[in-house]
Protein backbone atom coordinates (compact mmCIF):
# COMPACT_ATOMS: atom_id res chain seq x y z
CA UNK A 1 0.00 0.00 0.00
CA UNK A 2 2.89 2.63 0.90
CA UNK A 3 5.12 0.57 -1.49
CA UNK A 4 7.57 2.64 -2.95
CA UNK A 5 7.52 1.73 -6.85
CA UNK A 6 11.44 1.38 -8.75
CA UNK A 7 10.59 4.88 -9.83
CA UNK A 8 9.87 6.42 -6.63
CA UNK A 9 12.93 5.58 -5.58
CA UNK A 10 15.03 6.13 -8.61
CA UNK A 11 13.85 9.43 -7.91
CA UNK A 12 15.07 9.35 -4.28
CA UNK A 13 18.11 8.50 -5.18
CA UNK A 14 18.39 11.43 -7.72
CA UNK A 15 17.67 13.66 -5.03
CA UNK A 16 20.00 12.34 -2.42
CA UNK A 17 23.10 11.96 -4.96
CA UNK A 18 22.25 15.50 -5.63
CA UNK A 19 22.38 16.11 -1.55
CA UNK A 20 25.20 13.71 -1.75
CA UNK A 21 27.19 16.38 -4.37
CA UNK A 22 26.34 19.83 -2.17
CA UNK A 23 27.30 18.10 1.06
CA UNK A 24 30.70 16.71 -0.60
CA UNK A 25 31.15 20.56 -1.87
CA UNK A 26 30.94 21.77 1.39
CA UNK A 27 33.13 19.43 3.62
CA UNK A 28 36.30 20.45 0.40
CA UNK A 29 36.19 23.83 1.53
CA UNK A 30 36.54 22.45 5.08
CA UNK A 31 39.29 19.58 4.44
CA UNK A 32 40.55 21.81 1.48
CA UNK A 33 40.63 18.69 -0.96
CA UNK A 34 38.41 16.80 -3.05
CA UNK A 35 35.81 14.87 -1.23
CA UNK A 36 34.07 12.27 -3.00
CA UNK A 37 30.51 11.09 -1.68
CA UNK A 38 27.94 9.04 -3.26
CA UNK A 39 24.82 7.28 -2.42
CA UNK A 40 24.88 4.01 -3.95
CA UNK A 41 22.01 2.67 -3.17
CA UNK A 42 18.30 3.52 -1.45
CA UNK A 43 16.14 0.80 0.00
CA UNK A 44 13.02 0.76 1.80
CA UNK A 45 12.22 -1.54 4.60
CA UNK A 46 9.53 -1.94 7.89
CA UNK A 47 11.00 -1.47 11.39
CA UNK A 48 9.99 -5.02 12.09
CA UNK A 49 12.06 -6.09 9.53
CA UNK A 50 14.98 -4.65 10.58
CA UNK A 51 18.37 -6.17 12.06
CA UNK A 52 22.37 -5.83 11.84
CA UNK A 53 22.22 -7.83 8.83
CA UNK A 54 20.00 -5.95 6.77
CA UNK A 55 21.92 -2.23 8.14
CA UNK A 56 25.12 -4.34 7.07
CA UNK A 57 26.55 -3.07 10.00
CA UNK A 58 29.90 -5.03 10.33
CA UNK A 59 31.50 -2.65 13.66
CA UNK A 60 30.54 -3.03 16.37
CA UNK A 61 30.12 0.75 17.40
CA UNK A 62 28.37 3.78 15.88
CA UNK A 63 28.44 7.43 15.77
CA UNK A 64 25.25 8.51 15.15
CA UNK A 65 24.30 12.40 14.56
CA UNK A 66 20.57 12.56 15.01
CA UNK A 67 18.22 14.99 13.65
CA UNK A 68 14.35 15.40 13.47
CA UNK A 69 12.56 17.01 10.41
CA UNK A 70 9.11 18.34 10.05
CA UNK A 71 7.06 20.28 7.48
CA UNK A 72 4.86 18.50 4.75
CA UNK A 73 6.41 15.37 5.96
CA UNK A 74 7.91 14.31 9.56
CA UNK A 75 11.29 11.76 9.90
CA UNK A 76 13.70 11.15 12.15
CA UNK A 77 16.84 10.96 9.95
CA UNK A 78 20.12 9.13 11.55
CA UNK A 79 23.71 9.31 9.95
CA UNK A 80 25.46 6.54 11.36
CA UNK A 81 29.36 5.76 11.26
CA UNK A 82 31.50 3.34 12.93
CA UNK A 83 33.28 5.06 15.82
CA UNK A 84 36.77 4.51 14.26
CA UNK A 85 35.69 5.98 11.30
CA UNK A 86 33.53 8.64 12.95
CA UNK A 87 37.18 9.71 14.85
CA UNK A 88 39.08 9.58 11.35
CA UNK A 89 37.03 11.74 9.67
CA UNK A 90 37.18 13.98 12.41
CA UNK A 91 40.31 14.22 12.57
CA UNK A 92 40.94 14.68 8.80
CA UNK A 93 38.16 17.70 9.35
CA UNK A 94 40.20 19.33 12.99
CA UNK A 95 43.39 18.79 11.42
CA UNK A 96 45.83 16.81 12.49
CA UNK A 97 47.83 18.56 14.78
CA UNK A 98 45.72 17.61 18.04
CA UNK A 99 45.95 15.22 20.17
CA UNK A 100 43.80 12.31 21.28
CA UNK A 101 42.56 14.23 24.68
CA UNK A 102 41.72 17.50 22.56
CA UNK A 103 40.04 15.24 20.01
CA UNK A 104 37.82 13.61 22.19
CA UNK A 105 36.37 16.79 23.60
CA UNK A 106 35.75 18.33 20.42
CA UNK A 107 34.22 14.78 18.95
CA UNK A 108 30.79 15.61 19.63
CA UNK A 109 30.80 19.18 18.31
CA UNK A 110 32.95 18.09 14.89
CA UNK A 111 30.82 15.09 14.60
CA UNK A 112 27.41 16.93 15.03
CA UNK A 113 29.00 19.41 11.91
CA UNK A 114 29.17 17.01 9.32
CA UNK A 115 26.17 15.10 10.20
CA UNK A 116 24.20 18.63 9.85
CA UNK A 117 26.05 19.41 6.61
CA UNK A 118 25.24 15.94 5.18
CA UNK A 119 22.44 15.46 6.60
CA UNK A 120 20.68 19.14 5.50
CA UNK A 121 21.96 18.94 2.11
CA UNK A 122 20.43 15.72 1.11
CA UNK A 123 16.67 17.48 3.07
CA UNK A 124 17.68 20.88 1.25
CA UNK A 125 17.94 18.69 -2.49
CA UNK A 126 14.72 16.62 -1.55
CA UNK A 127 12.99 20.34 -0.41
CA UNK A 128 13.63 21.58 -3.74
CA UNK A 129 13.31 18.89 -5.63
CA UNK A 130 9.91 17.83 -4.68
CA UNK A 131 9.31 21.83 -3.85
CA UNK A 132 7.95 20.94 0.02
CA UNK A 133 9.39 22.48 3.19
CA UNK A 134 11.49 21.14 5.67
CA UNK A 135 12.76 22.23 8.99
CA UNK A 136 15.19 20.76 11.15
CA UNK A 137 15.92 20.17 14.96
CA UNK A 138 19.81 20.82 16.08
CA UNK A 139 21.69 17.37 16.00
CA UNK A 140 22.89 15.69 18.61
CA UNK A 141 25.54 13.22 18.62
CA UNK A 142 25.35 9.46 20.53
CA UNK A 143 27.82 6.39 20.19
CA UNK A 144 25.82 2.97 19.93
CA UNK A 145 26.49 -0.39 19.79
CA UNK A 146 24.86 -2.33 16.68
CA UNK A 147 22.53 -4.10 18.95
CA UNK A 148 21.57 -0.16 20.59
CA UNK A 149 21.13 0.92 16.93
CA UNK A 150 18.84 -1.60 15.91
CA UNK A 151 16.66 -2.05 19.08
CA UNK A 152 15.99 1.98 18.98
CA UNK A 153 14.84 1.16 16.12
CA UNK A 154 12.33 -1.66 16.86
CA UNK A 155 11.00 0.14 19.89
CA UNK A 156 9.70 2.89 18.11
CA UNK A 157 5.62 2.96 17.81
CA UNK A 158 5.32 5.20 15.34
CA UNK A 159 7.95 5.13 12.84
CA UNK A 160 7.14 2.27 11.19
CA UNK A 161 9.23 2.73 7.64
CA UNK A 162 12.68 2.86 6.98
CA UNK A 163 14.62 4.18 4.12
CA UNK A 164 18.25 3.53 4.22
CA UNK A 165 20.85 4.93 2.20
CA UNK A 166 24.25 3.31 2.03
CA UNK A 167 26.75 6.28 2.13
CA UNK A 168 31.09 6.22 0.94
CA UNK A 169 32.53 9.03 1.58
CA UNK A 170 36.50 9.75 0.23
CA UNK A 171 37.82 12.24 2.44
CA UNK A 172 41.70 12.80 2.55
CA UNK A 173 42.24 9.57 0.52
CA UNK A 174 40.45 7.60 3.60
CA UNK A 175 37.81 5.61 2.07
CA UNK A 176 34.55 5.19 5.43
CA UNK A 177 30.76 3.94 4.85
CA UNK A 178 28.11 4.95 6.72
CA UNK A 179 24.35 4.87 6.36
CA UNK A 180 21.69 7.09 6.52
CA UNK A 181 18.50 6.16 7.80
CA UNK A 182 15.16 7.87 7.02
CA UNK A 183 12.14 6.34 9.87
CA UNK A 184 8.75 7.26 8.91
CA UNK A 185 5.28 7.28 10.04
CA UNK A 186 3.29 5.40 7.52
CA UNK A 187 1.14 8.91 7.51
CA UNK A 188 4.40 11.09 6.70
CA UNK A 189 5.60 8.42 4.29
CA UNK A 190 1.87 8.48 2.06
CA UNK A 191 2.67 11.98 2.19
CA UNK A 192 6.30 11.52 0.58
CA UNK A 193 5.24 9.19 -1.52
CA UNK A 194 2.23 11.71 -3.23
CA UNK A 195 4.75 14.68 -3.54
CA UNK A 196 6.67 12.24 -5.42
CA UNK A 197 4.18 11.45 -7.59
CA UNK A 198 3.28 14.83 -8.12
CA UNK A 199 6.43 15.59 -8.81
CA UNK A 200 7.03 12.23 -11.48
CA UNK A 201 3.71 13.51 -13.16
CA UNK A 202 5.25 17.24 -13.83
CA UNK A 203 8.03 15.72 -15.90
CA UNK B 1 5.80 26.26 -24.27
CA UNK B 2 8.47 28.08 -26.05
CA UNK B 3 9.24 25.61 -29.27
CA UNK B 4 12.54 27.41 -30.82
CA UNK B 5 13.75 25.65 -34.15
CA UNK B 6 13.13 23.14 -36.82
CA UNK B 7 16.64 22.01 -36.83
CA UNK B 8 16.49 18.28 -36.40
CA UNK B 9 19.38 16.98 -34.07
CA UNK B 10 20.24 13.64 -32.27
CA UNK B 11 20.78 13.75 -28.73
CA UNK B 12 22.23 11.08 -26.80
CA UNK B 13 21.10 11.25 -23.00
CA UNK B 14 23.34 9.27 -20.66
CA UNK B 15 22.27 8.89 -17.13
CA UNK B 16 21.23 5.79 -14.85
CA UNK B 17 18.60 7.39 -12.85
CA UNK B 18 15.68 6.95 -15.36
CA UNK B 19 14.09 9.94 -13.50
CA UNK B 20 16.61 12.21 -14.75
CA UNK B 21 16.80 10.75 -18.47
CA UNK B 22 12.80 11.49 -18.25
CA UNK B 23 13.30 14.96 -17.07
CA UNK B 24 16.17 15.97 -19.89
CA UNK B 25 14.14 14.62 -22.62
CA UNK B 26 11.12 16.83 -21.84
CA UNK B 27 12.57 19.73 -21.30
CA UNK B 28 14.76 19.18 -24.80
CA UNK B 29 11.83 18.23 -26.19
CA UNK B 30 9.92 21.07 -24.72
CA UNK B 31 12.01 23.30 -26.84
CA UNK B 32 12.76 21.31 -29.77
CA UNK B 33 10.22 18.49 -30.46
CA UNK B 34 11.47 17.35 -33.45
CA UNK B 35 15.11 16.42 -31.72
CA UNK B 36 15.75 13.26 -32.14
CA UNK B 37 16.59 11.06 -28.15
CA UNK B 38 17.84 7.78 -27.39
CA UNK B 39 18.58 7.04 -24.16
CA UNK B 40 21.38 5.32 -22.25
CA UNK B 41 21.71 4.09 -18.64
CA UNK B 42 25.22 3.67 -18.56
CA UNK B 43 29.18 5.01 -19.86
CA UNK B 44 29.77 1.57 -21.28
CA UNK B 45 26.04 1.78 -23.03
CA UNK B 46 26.47 4.95 -24.06
CA UNK B 47 30.26 3.69 -26.17
CA UNK B 48 28.38 1.28 -27.75
CA UNK B 49 25.48 3.40 -28.96
CA UNK B 50 27.59 6.16 -30.55
CA UNK B 51 29.46 3.72 -32.57
CA UNK B 52 26.01 2.36 -33.50
CA UNK B 53 24.40 5.91 -34.35
CA UNK B 54 24.90 9.12 -35.80
CA UNK B 55 24.68 11.61 -32.96
CA UNK B 56 25.06 15.60 -32.83
CA UNK B 57 24.79 16.10 -28.73
CA UNK B 58 25.43 14.43 -25.58
CA UNK B 59 24.46 14.46 -22.25
CA UNK B 60 26.20 12.81 -19.78
CA UNK B 61 25.88 11.71 -16.13
CA UNK B 62 28.96 10.93 -14.00
CA UNK B 63 28.49 8.86 -11.76
CA UNK B 64 27.16 5.53 -12.92
CA UNK B 65 28.08 1.73 -12.79
CA UNK B 66 30.29 0.96 -14.55
CA UNK B 67 33.33 3.85 -16.19
CA UNK B 68 32.74 7.05 -15.02
CA UNK B 69 30.72 9.42 -17.42
CA UNK B 70 34.06 11.66 -17.45
CA UNK B 71 35.51 8.73 -18.88
CA UNK B 72 33.04 7.57 -21.18
CA UNK B 73 32.95 11.19 -22.18
CA UNK B 74 36.79 11.48 -22.99
CA UNK B 75 36.67 8.29 -24.82
CA UNK B 76 33.68 9.46 -26.91
CA UNK B 77 35.31 12.53 -27.78
CA UNK B 78 38.42 10.50 -29.21
CA UNK B 79 36.10 8.60 -31.43
CA UNK B 80 33.63 11.10 -32.44
CA UNK B 81 35.09 14.80 -31.68
CA UNK B 82 32.35 16.57 -33.56
CA UNK B 83 29.81 15.50 -30.68
CA UNK B 84 29.17 18.29 -28.08
CA UNK B 85 28.89 16.79 -24.57
CA UNK B 86 27.38 18.68 -21.55
CA UNK B 87 28.53 16.36 -18.01
CA UNK B 88 25.42 16.60 -15.70
CA UNK B 89 27.11 16.22 -12.24
CA UNK B 90 25.74 16.15 -8.66
CA UNK B 91 29.03 16.49 -7.92
CA UNK B 92 29.79 20.36 -8.43
CA UNK B 93 33.56 20.59 -7.03
CA UNK B 94 36.20 22.14 -9.20
CA UNK B 95 38.01 19.34 -9.54
CA UNK B 96 34.96 18.22 -11.94
CA UNK B 97 34.46 21.56 -13.70
CA UNK B 98 38.11 21.17 -14.72
CA UNK B 99 37.75 17.91 -15.63
CA UNK B 100 35.05 18.56 -17.64
CA UNK B 101 36.49 22.11 -18.93
CA UNK B 102 39.45 19.75 -20.30
CA UNK B 103 37.70 17.47 -22.01
CA UNK B 104 36.07 20.63 -24.10
CA UNK B 105 33.14 19.60 -22.75
CA UNK B 106 30.25 21.97 -20.31
CA UNK B 107 29.91 21.29 -16.74
CA UNK B 108 26.39 21.45 -15.92
CA UNK B 109 25.16 21.45 -12.42
CA UNK B 110 22.20 19.26 -11.61
CA UNK B 111 19.92 19.33 -10.51
CA UNK B 112 18.15 18.84 -14.16
CA UNK B 113 15.82 21.65 -13.88
CA UNK B 114 14.84 23.74 -17.23
CA UNK B 115 17.59 26.19 -16.37
CA UNK B 116 20.40 23.75 -16.59
CA UNK B 117 19.25 21.82 -19.76
CA UNK B 118 19.38 25.25 -21.14
CA UNK B 119 22.85 25.75 -20.48
CA UNK B 120 23.45 22.46 -22.16
CA UNK B 121 21.37 23.69 -25.28
CA UNK B 122 23.04 26.63 -25.89
CA UNK B 123 26.71 24.84 -25.47
CA UNK B 124 24.98 22.72 -28.38
CA UNK B 125 23.93 25.29 -30.37
CA UNK B 126 27.30 27.33 -29.89
CA UNK B 127 29.06 24.80 -31.62
CA UNK B 128 26.67 24.53 -34.61
CA UNK B 129 27.98 26.53 -37.81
Amino acid sequence: MFNLTDLHLDALSEVFNIGAGRAAASLSEIVGEEVKLSVPSVEIRRSEELNVQALQLEQSHFGIVKQQFSGTFSAEASLLFSEESALEIMRDMMGSQMSVEELAEFEQEAMCELGNIILNACLSAMADMLVIQLESSLPTYTVYSADEVIQNIVDLEDQVYILILHINLEIERRQVNGRLIFLFSSGSLSSLRTKIDSFLQNI
Amino acid sequence: MSTETSDVCSLLIVDDSRVSRMMIRAFVLDKHPNWVITEASSGNEALTVVDQKHFDYCTMDINMPGILGTDAAEQILVKHPHLRIAIFSANIQEVLRTRAADLGAQFVAKPVTEKSVNIAISFFKAGRV
